[in-house]
């Protein structure tokens, strides 16, 4: 190869452009693609289900407020986090999620174990007024979310949609996801949603502890 | 992983890495055409910028050789190159595992120090705080409160005051901590909003705040007919319900008159979630005895 190969491909700026794309995709073909095509080789935990129509629901006002903005759903591997949080996240946990909430920015705490960290009551007038129970937070309030009420035949759209990508809906959860959602409101279902956060996608609960926790982040 | 998208990342690192190569073995060696000014003749701007021909500078090279080589001592040892594991064999659950392993070492000669310690004693120890506070502020505080000092919006009492709802024995508290506790104040509506009124007036009076006396005395007998099961006859309230007293003008929802009057109402199931499994039980040993010595913290702040 001589220079003037390169003096040609200096020369041409579409075909520096191509092959500056190639070269710089190469990362991204070695570690993006693999796990792309075989995301589906991921399946839920055993006895695990897909969302019921109210959690569902709330995952859907969790996504549509940009909570993932702010909170991870993704407790790495390291001894901190597992400290602090629980057993690390593995993708099982994430199979019913379209899209996963896994997040990448923590301005508030990790969310993927907080279901049943606090009760529902605080849940709600904490998203309603952060700042009254935690004076230093600085988490914006929802307070429209108390008022506005959740449309049933909407919520059986998306399970029949979710249905068609794989989720093993039956024609009953659908045909009863109406009654479900019925007279509760964004703020109820997006509760739901949130005290469901490691423990409805999780087989069984799981003994974690915040001092001491064994080797996998489980107590023995 | 399966077989061919290791083959198919093996291919791209041996691309990368081969075309790496190859410019290291060519460009320095490469006859780069010069023109008797020095230049390659390449212009812009009609010939004002004109492209200069220098070697790269040694150092430049040598920083660039050193990271190539850093790469392939990288698929050595860590795992990348397609499926292979790396001579470390090292996975980030095991990294972990290590950690963890390392971090018990330190810590549970504490645990298990301060497991043969009663709660009182734990709450006396200057490191059993230590780690309590932290246990606190993360598990807690979201309720209590940083300092402990409760928070009527949601019922979580303050720890600090020495008042305590369901007992304050080591036993209660742990007990408390463990398994959650839930309020069971029911709903008084249907006696009517004159009498709940009324009642309100009387829990006023019962811990000498400004009440209405002729309203407080009607409140009374409906205080007797339906309150006395938990709050007892003289309304000191029962530890063993969690009813709390109503003498001691310390208030878990308020004790302004309409918050009175609300919690008649409507009722109140106040709910502290159970901390095991989420804490263990050395945890919740060490948080116990955080919470045993917060009175006598909040008495020394008091001062």
């Amino acid at each position: 190869m001589a220079y003037r190969h390169f003096e040609f491909v200096e020369k041409h700026v579409w075909l520096l452009g191509i092959l500056t794309a190639v070269m710089v995709s190469l990362g991204g073909l070695a570690e993006v693609l693999p796990l792309f095509v075989e995301a589906r080789s991921v399946k839920p935990p055993e006895n695990v289900k897909p969302y019921d129509p109210l959690r569902l629901a709330g995952r859907d006002v969790y996504v549509r407020e940009g909570c993932y903005l702010c909170h991870s759903q993704m407790i790495r591997t390291l001894r901190f986090e597992t400290q602090r949080y629980g057993r690390f996240s593995t993708a099982e946990e994430s199979a019913y999620d379209r899209p996963f909430q896994w997040g990448s920015k923590r301005t508030g705490p990790d969310l993927a174990r907080v279901g049943g960290k606090y009760s529902d009551d605080w849940q709600r007038k904490h998203l309603l007024a952060p700042q009254a129970l935690v004076p230093e937070s600085n988490m914006p309030a929802y307070p429209w979310l108390a008022s506005a009420a959740i449309d049933g035949n909407d919520i059986a759209a998306r399970m029949r949609t979710l249905r068609k990508l794989g989720d093993p809906y039956t024609d009953a959860d659908i045909a009863g996801a109406a009654a479900a959602v019925e007279g509760r409101t964004e703020l109820d279902a997006l509760v739901a949603y949130l005290q469901g956060l490691g423990i409805a996608n999780e087989p069984q609960p799981v003994r974690t502890s915040a001092l001491a926790p064994s080797a996998d982040g489980r107590q023995p | 992983m399966t077989g061919a998208w290791s083959w198919w990342i093996v291919g791209l690192i041996v691309f990368n890495l081969g075309l790496t190569f190859f410019l290291f073995l060519w460009a320095p060696r490469a006859k780069v055409p010069v023109l008797p000014d020095g230049t390659t003749g390449h212009v812009w701007a009609h010939g004002v910028i004109r492209e200069g021909m220098h070697r790269l500078p040694a150092w430049w090279i040598a920083v660039s050789l050193a990271m190539y080589i850093a790469a392939f001592a990288y698929f050595i040892l860590y795992p990348g190159f397609g499926d292979r594991e790396g001579t470390l064999r090292w996975t980030s659950a095991k990294e972990h595992a290590e950690a963890t392993a390392a971090n018990a070492q330190r810590l549970d000669p504490v645990l298990a120090r301060l497991a043969a310690k009663d709660v009182d004693a734990v709450g006396g120890d200057a490191q059993a705080r230590r780690l309590g506070e932290r246990l606190f502020v993360d598990n807690c505080a979201a309720c209590h409160g940083r300092e402990g000092r409760g928070n009527p919006l949601v019922g979580a009492p303050d720890l600090a005051d020495g008042v305590w709802l369901h007992g304050g024995s080591a036993k209660d508290i742990t007990a408390s901590i463990r398994d959650g506790r839930t309020g069971v104040m029911p709903p008084w509506s249907a006696l009517g909003n004159t009498a709940v009124k009324e009642l309100a007036q009387y829990v006023l009076s019962l811990s000498g705040r400004p009440h209405q006396g002729t309203a407080a005395a009607l409140g009374a007998a409906t205080f007797k007919a339906n309150c006395v099961a938990c709050h007892g006859a003289d309304g000191k309230g029962n530890p063993q319900l969690g009813a709390p007293n109503l003498t001691d003008d310390v208030w878990l929802w308020g004790g302004t008159q309409a918050a009175i009057e609300t919690t008649i109402r409507d009722g109140r199931q106040g709910h502290m979630p159970a901390w095991s499994p989420r804490l263990s039980d050395a945890d919740i040993h060490i948080l116990a005895g955080y919470v045993h010595h917060l009175p006598q913290r909040g008495a020394l702040a008091a001062r």
